[in-house]
């Protein structure tokens, strides 16, 4: 730009100068304050300084069908284990009564069964795209696995009181440095956390974690406390892809009409049904 | 502040002070200039009630719902408590609702369309099968003219797309601003596929790829995958969208239909709480007489 102006023998060098002097002000400005600008880790930015989240965004991994290691088989993908320690550290009973949800998945999985919303963590890693939708007080997820969504508040609200139970739980976020921290409770018994039948009781506390680690990437972890169900708390922690096709948008998978049209498509009603 | 359902309910009783009400006429642009988000567009963030956008046709046929009193539903409901618009009593008496074009309200019916819908009709009570049990029942999305009644919306901006949040059955719509055309002819959406820009003050939503599953009323249970609607948005003062839609289905109808409603402000602190539909409901096992679980 500096060579343009004075490869330019109309301007007079005063004139010049000021433009210069304009040019470097408004060059440090932008190094200055990353807004709209990308910030020195070249991650994007909303106005008010936070990573800028916005986008859609999917997992590649096979922790919707079992979070632990798992062999394929027929319409499963093989998957290595995102638990931190490889296991999940069930209580006794429970890792008895995860077994038994694994013998029936097929007909008991509330997700894959019934196309309940699949609670958290579980939506984060269905094989399904969700969109991030960022303002500076609520964050919303809007999944595309049977529209599901979910509203976080940043706006430094703290769990109400005499909330019941959501399918999707009550979130609540803050920012820790360049990192969004999410506190999820109120969440329903009934969901699981996979296909392979893991599961928790209505004592769950899940705290997320989403750090964006370049432009197209979120490291995502989730931090999972019920001392009805486990030992002790446990982490899971993989990356989210940015889809980065340029007309990627959030389709439909009515989930709910799909299961609905299997099940009683040739159903006939009972009785007195109205 | 955090609101709860009970604070709501209690934001609904007390909400009968009134704002100035600051009515546009239809056709003459808003003398009010809305604020502005960062990219120079009307700023309509908030939380919203959509107001008189029903398709009640007149000398329509009766609904075989209404013996179900307000609700239209022979099955056991849960609704929230509603939602507020403290300016809403006097802002909105002289606000146009409902259809408005063609004006005496008397649908352009293509004759055979027309007898098809009353033959359906028919066999909604008792359901004759699954498709004609009633559609919000069934847990089917609310296209873009269903999801108003005691639920609010909510309306976040972004470059490039504006979002608009039904509480009713979790429908999130982002309408893209981008630029970008409408996905394939072969795909087919419930809620249909939203391109929008801007026009001046207005938001003008051009939706299409509809498929031919969600219901227009409880006289008009569904539509053809022939839909095309266009949506206008225009905010007339800090409380009032003005809302227009445009309905043109060739197949039901010869003309376009034009209906008027209004997205008037909720009261402050309301948000948007989880709806779950499907889950857990027992209407469609109470009819077939079986649940989706096998232990049900």
């Amino acid at each position: 730009m500096n060579l343009a102006y004075r490869n330019r023998q109309s301007y007079d060098e005063r004139f010049m100068k000021k433009r210069l002097a304009v040019c470097f002000a408004l060059g440090t400005l932008l190094l200055a304050v990353p807004t709209w600008a990308q910030g020195p880790r070249g991650i994007p930015r909303t106005p008010d300084g936070k990573p800028d989240l916005n986008g859609v965004w999917q997992v590649l991994n096979a922790a919707a069908w079992d979070l632990e290691d798992h062999n394929a088989s027929l319409r499963v993908p093989a998957g290595q284990s995102v638990v931190e320690g490889g296991v999940i550290p069930y209580q006794a009973a429970a890792l008895a009564k995860k077994k038994e949800n694994f013998q029936r998945r097929e007909s008991a999985d509330p997700a894959e069964a019934a196309c309940y919303m699949p609670g958290v963590p579980r939506a984060s890693y269905m094989p399904f795209p969700f969109e991030i939708i960022q303002s500076p007080k609520l964050v919303t997820m809007s999944y595309e696995f049977g529209h599901t969504r979910r509203s976080i508040f940043t706006d430094g609200t703290p769990h109400p009181d005499g909330f019941p139970d959501f399918w999707m739980g009550d979130s609540r976020g803050k920012w820790e440095g360049d990192t969004l921290v999410v506190d999820v409770t109120n969440l329903d018994e009934r969901t699981w956390l996979d296909h392979a039948g893991n599961h928790h009781s209505d004592a769950l506390h899940v705290v997320e974690r989403y750090t964006m680690t370049d432009p197209d990437h979120i490291l995502y972890e989730a931090t999972l406390e019920d001392p009805k169900v486990f030992t002790k708390p446990w982490k899971i922690s993989m990356p989210l892809y940015r889809r980065l096709e340029k007309n990627v948008k959030i389709l439909e998978y009515e989930c709910v009409q799909y299961i609905q049209e299997q099940k009683y498509g040739n159903a006939k009603p009972v009785a007195g049904a109205k | 502040m955090r609101h709860t359902l009970l604070h709501i309910a209690v934001a609904s009783i007390l909400a009968t002070a009134s704002l100035p009400a600051l009515h546009a006429q239809n056709q003459t642009p808003p003398k009010w200039t809305p604020p502005r988000t960062p990219d120079g567009h009307p700023d309509m963030q908030g939380m919203w009630a959509r107001r008189g956008t029903a398709m009640a046709e007149a000398n329509g046929p009766n609904s075989p719902l209404s013996e179900f009193g307000a609700t239209g539903q022979p099955y056991p409901t849960v609704f929230n408590t509603g939602v507020s618009t403290p300016q809403a009593a006097a802002a909105m008496a002289n606000r146009p609702a409902g259809i408005i074009d063609p004006a005496d309200r008397i649908l352009p019916w293509r004759p055979e369309a027309d007898a098809a819908r009353r033959e359906f009709l028919s066999h909604m009570i008792p359901p004759a099968s699954l498709k004609y049990v009633e559609a919000s029942a069934r847990c089917v999305p609310p296209g873009l003219l269903g999801g108003d009644d005691r639920h609010p919306y909510q309306i976040i901006q972004r470059p490039g797309s504006f979002v608009v949040m039904f509480e009713y059955n979790h429908v999130t719509r982002v309408i893209h601003t981008d630029g970008r055309a409408h996905v394939g002819p072969n795909i087919r959406l419930y809620m249909g596929d939203s391109i929008g820009k801007w026009e001046g003050e207005t938001l003008v939503v051009d939706t299409t790829n509809f498929n031919d599953k969600t219901s227009f009323s409880q006289t008009i249970p569904y539509h053809s995958e022939a839909l095309h609607t266009v949506e206008r948005f225009t905010m007339v003062d800090p409380n009032i969208i003005d809302y227009q839609l445009t309905i043109e289905d060739p197949k039901l109808f010869t003309s376009p239909i034009r209906i008027a409603g209004t997205f008037a402000a909720a009261a402050k602190g309301s948000e948007l709480m989880e709806f779950a539909c499907a889950e857990g409901s027992q209407t469609l096992p109470n009819i077939f007489g079986f649940g989706l679980f096998p232990e049900q």
